[in-house]
């Protein structure tokens, strides 16, 4: 048996800090910087326990389904689906709630463990079978998982609405696609209690982290993500390395459902989570992981989480009002960046150039009426020109100075 | 040979290269006379790649000078390169198999008709005079990826040939061609050289080295050691000045253990094997193989490409799409494994042909390539161990005398013999009863190739069965016992070692 400081050591060393993480670190403390001198309210100064729980309680929620989305893609594949696994898997939680619910009568409802127990099982079974169908599709009938889980991507929206109106007109008798949550447990306790959501998602990375570092089937995946014909050849069950691991994926999406019913107080089809699953794969290439499979840690994928949500808490901070029209562009353009800066040695040793030939001139041009544009809009069009000049010289400059090199 | 005053049509001055970590070239100087066959000799590893990828422009930051003739010349693209007439035939073709041979020839300088739109026909026609000149009869219109080997290698040289190439690399041409296409390649060269094209030729090969060359350049470990005319120097001159070290050519086994071995018990035996091929003229990969195996022997097998030999081993494996049909018998135990997992667990083990695609994997380190096979043996239930895994992978390495840092060392940075040892020894770990390799030497150099001989050997001794293909004669000849041949999926003969000749086997071939 391990002794207790072992394992202590063994835990330590799971979330190793390395270099991608800790240019993610660095990046977070930056951002947290700029906010408090842009934010013109003061909040992360005045309320830090606020904030600091509002952004962790979104960097849980967003942790859960994008360790998810990791093992996926570790694994050699891509999930596409889980935005509308959150949506489906809520709604069949909510079905499966008001179905128990309607069980019971006035004089003797059924329990609420049960209702709340049931519901939740309900939906990671349908996270289990969700997954299945997509290792089938998959293994056994040939798509490639891009085309899988598009699939389900714009399939499970629709089931959930379905679902969601033929429960409500039989057990309602009010056909109606939303289904209100009413248990005070979603509602108030897991709505307030914050700890439970991070401890869910800290629990979850401990558990993706020690499957990875430490298991068989943890080291199978990395060498099916990265070589998985030899990875047959070497005797590798590929076939169910990949099931679990879609399997794994869609469920963490069911887990993260729980979440999303608490925070909203309803199951929606139609705009719970919508493109979220690219939030998900965005904190794991930003943390680190490759999308040809094979590479990619736990730590790097909780860091790249709680970077994305840091972004999109500082815009909403400082643009105030209106902040969510802004988060989309922002989102992806720090997604370029990350990626670009943790790339920048080998490309730079690859002997890549990042505006040379006219595509880069174009490039240029678009960057700076873009930086021009965005500008315009908050600050008045002179302002907007100033910057569109200054960011286009800058460019400019780094072009030069990168053919010179 | 080149007269003295005659300019040289390409220099190389002080060339050198680094890559992150590694010193690939280091002062690279020697000279190429206007229509020679200048052959590059080295061992992998010795930079003869990374020499042509500066030449072909595909490398274009790099140190000294490169002068054509007698200008200084920088590439930046490999079209500056062509425009400079300098075309480059790799090892690992570049064709897009989707599109047909004309447009392969054609690719990026697609020819137009008046008004703008691509003018198909023209390309044709002139694809067809082209390849014409090369002795090739394929239809300019077929797909690129339907032909054999050595047709897509003449679509490349038609293609440097409409470019009107005045100098030509060429990257080991020859290492999946058959005998009669090899022949056919050095009368395409005979014609280019005819013509004045200049030829600079990489190769191991001593005997296509001494056959086609004027001048030979020897490098090693990126370094430039020599270069000679041909006609002063020999094969064993050269592969000195490759290895740097004097190369024991052992006798890794006598003859009268070899007849000793296949007297011992039978491990494996194979009884009428047959692998469809559906859709396919011939109708079968393999028909009707049988062999027996014996305990501590090597059984050799020979074949040309598409003669069934991977597809054999792949059938023993469990690791072809189709069932294969027919019996096969391990220690007197019928077993037919549909997955390579379930071979693995019955006790055999595939060292496969293609190294870098279906053997390494390329983002593990060494530790954990030579581990992947044996990872229950490391784990206490679910759990790995890594002491454990460390320990075991070092005591392989250490046996098979693996050249590496440590067991953290990327795969990737060792050289391909070392590779090829830790595959081996991935293998080794499962204790198979019978190792199957698939021509375990291809892309090892000749120093690596003796020291896997003899750890072949050496397992033998242990009593391990080995079934080894390659496309090397001399190297079955070296280490088999008994030599099996196929021809088109048919076993056409199976030879004792003491009948095995060369000439025998290539009349079994064809």
């Amino acid at each position: 048996m391990l002794g207790k400081s072992k394992i202590i050591n063994r835990l330590s060393a799971l979330f190793t800090i390395r270099g991608n993480e800790l240019a993610l670190v660095f990046a977070i403390i930056a951002i947290i910087g700029t906010t408090i001198m842009l934010d013109t309210s003061r909040s992360y100064l005045e309320y830090p326990g606020t904030s600091a729980i509002d952004v962790l309680r979104n960097a849980s929620l967003l942790t859960i389904f994008a360790l998810g989305a990791s093992v996926i893609i570790i694994s050699g594949g891509i999930d596409l689906s889980a935005g509308s696994m959150i949506a489906f898997s809520g709604t069949v939680i909510a079905c499966a709630m008001l179905g128990l619910q309607s069980l019971g009568s006035t004089e003797s409802p059924t329990p609420q463990w049960i209702i709340i127990s049931g519901g939740i099982f309900a939906g990671l079974l349908a996270g289990f079978l969700v997954g299945s169908l997509h290792a089938w599709l998959i293994i056994s009938v040939g798509l490639p998982p891009f085309v899988a889980t598009l699939a389900t991507l714009v399939g499970l929206r629709s089931l959930a609405r379905i679902l969601g109106e033929s429960t409500t007109s039989l057990l309602l008798s009010a056909k109606k696609s939303q289904i209100p949550i009413e248990q005070p447990f979603f509602t108030d306790y897991l709505r307030e209690n914050v700890w439970i959501w991070i401890a869910t998602a800290m629990l979850l990375a401990i558990f993706t982290a020690v499957l990875l570092g430490y298991t068989i089937l943890g080291r199978h995946l990395y060498a099916m993500g990265g070589n998985e014909h030899a990875a047959l050849l070497s005797g590798l069950r590929t076939d169910r390395l990949k099931w679990f691991a879609y399997v794994f994926g869609s469920m963490t999406a069911s887990l993260a459902s729980v979440f999303y019913l608490a925070n909203e107080g309803v199951s929606a089809p139609v705009t719970q989570a919508v493109g979220h699953e690219l939030n998900g794969i965005a904190a794991a290439v930003v943390g680190g992981c490759s999308l040809q499979g094979g590479i990619g840690t736990v730590a790097g994928t909780v860091m790249g989480a709680l970077f994305l949500r840091t972004v999109i808490d500082a815009v909403a901070k400082i643009i105030k009002t209106g902040a969510d029209v802004w988060q989309g562009i922002i989102v992806g353009v720090v997604v370029v960046l990350a990626v670009t800066l943790s790339q920048y040695k080998s490309s730079r040793a690859a002997g890549r150039k990042l505006f040379a030939g006219p595509l880069g001139l174009l490039a240029i041009v678009i960057l700076a009426s873009l930086t021009g544009f965005l500008v315009a809009t908050t600050s008045g069009a002179t302002i907007g020109s100033v910057s569109s000049v200054i960011m286009g010289g800058l460019m400019l400059g780094y072009r030069f100075f990168e053919s010179r090199r | 040979m080149p007269s003295a005053n005659s300019q040289p049509i390409i220099q190389l001055v002080q060339v050198g290269k680094s890559f992150p970590g590694v010193r690939a070239l280091n002062q690279i100087s020697f000279d190429v006379a206007s229509g020679e066959l200048h052959a590059i000799c080295g061992e992998n590893g010795a930079g003869k790649s990374t020499l042509m990828k500066i030449l072909s422009g595909v490398i274009t930051l790099y140190d000294g000078d490169l002068l054509i003739d007698g200008a200084k010349a920088r590439f930046s693209s490999t079209r500056d390169a062509e425009a400079a007439g300098i075309s480059i035939i790799h090892q690992e073709l570049n064709l897009v198999e989707q599109l047909s041979v004309a447009a392969n020839i054609f690719m990026g300088r697609e020819l137009q008709n008046r008004l703008g739109l691509r003018d198909d026909r023209r390309m044709n026609a002139q694809a067809k005079e082209l390849l014409a000149s090369l002795e090739c009869n394929i239809e300019p219109t077929v797909l690129a990826g339907s032909l054999r080997v050595g047709d897509q290698q003449l679509i490349e040289i038609a293609k440097a040939l409409s470019l009107r190439s005045r100098i030509l690399i060429m990257d080991e041409p020859t290492s999946a061609l058959t005998e009669s296409e090899v022949a056919r390649l050095y009368r395409v060269i005979e014609r280019l050289r005819a013509n004045g094209t200049t030829i600079l030729y990489i190769s191991h090969k001593m005997d296509e080295v001494f056959h086609l060359s004027t001048r030979i350049t020897v490098l090693r470990d990126g370094q430039f050691i020599k270069t000679l005319n041909a006609s002063e120097t020999s094969a064993q001159e050269i592969t000195h000045l490759m290895v740097g070290r004097e190369l024991e050519s052992v006798e890794i086994t006598s003859r009268t253990r070899s007849q000793e071995r296949i007297r011992r018990d039978v491990v494996l035996k194979v009884e009428g094997l047959s692998l469809a091929w559906p859709g396919h003229a011939r109708g079968y990969r393999l028909k009707d193989v049988s062999f027996e195996l014996h305990r501590g022997e090597i059984l050799g097998i020979a074949g040309l490409m598409g003669a069934g030999r991977t597809e054999l081993l792949e059938s023993l494996f469990g690791a072809t799409p189709i069932a294969p049909t027919g019996r096969v018998l391990l220690d007197g135990q019928v077993i037919a494994p549909r997955h390579p997992s379930e071979a693995c667990r019955a006790g055999l083990a595939l060292v496969t042909e293609d190294r870098k695609r279906l053997g390494l994997l390329a983002k593990m380190n060494v530790g954990r390539n030579i581990t992947i096979c044996s990872l229950e043996r490391v784990a206490s239930g679910w759990f790995l161990r890594p002491s454990r895994e460390s320990k075991l992978a070092s005591s392989m390495v250490d046996k098979l005398q693996v050249k590496t840092a440590s067991l953290r060392t990327p795969i990737t940075t060792l050289s391909g013999g070392n590779q090829q040892k830790c595959i081996v020894a991935r293998w080794l770990l499962t204790n198979p009863k019978v190792l199957l390799l698939d021509d375990p030497t291809r892309g090892v150099d000749v120093g690596a190739k003796a020291e896997l001989y003899r750890l072949i050997r050496s397992l033998c001794e242990e009593g391990l069965s080995v079934i080894v293909t390659s496309s090397e004669l001399p190297e079955l000849l070296t280490l088999s016992d008994r030599i099996m041949v196929l021809s088109e999926g048919r076993q056409t003969a199976l030879f004792d070692r003491i009948e095995a000749t060369q000439p025998k086997i290539m009349a079994a071939l064809t």
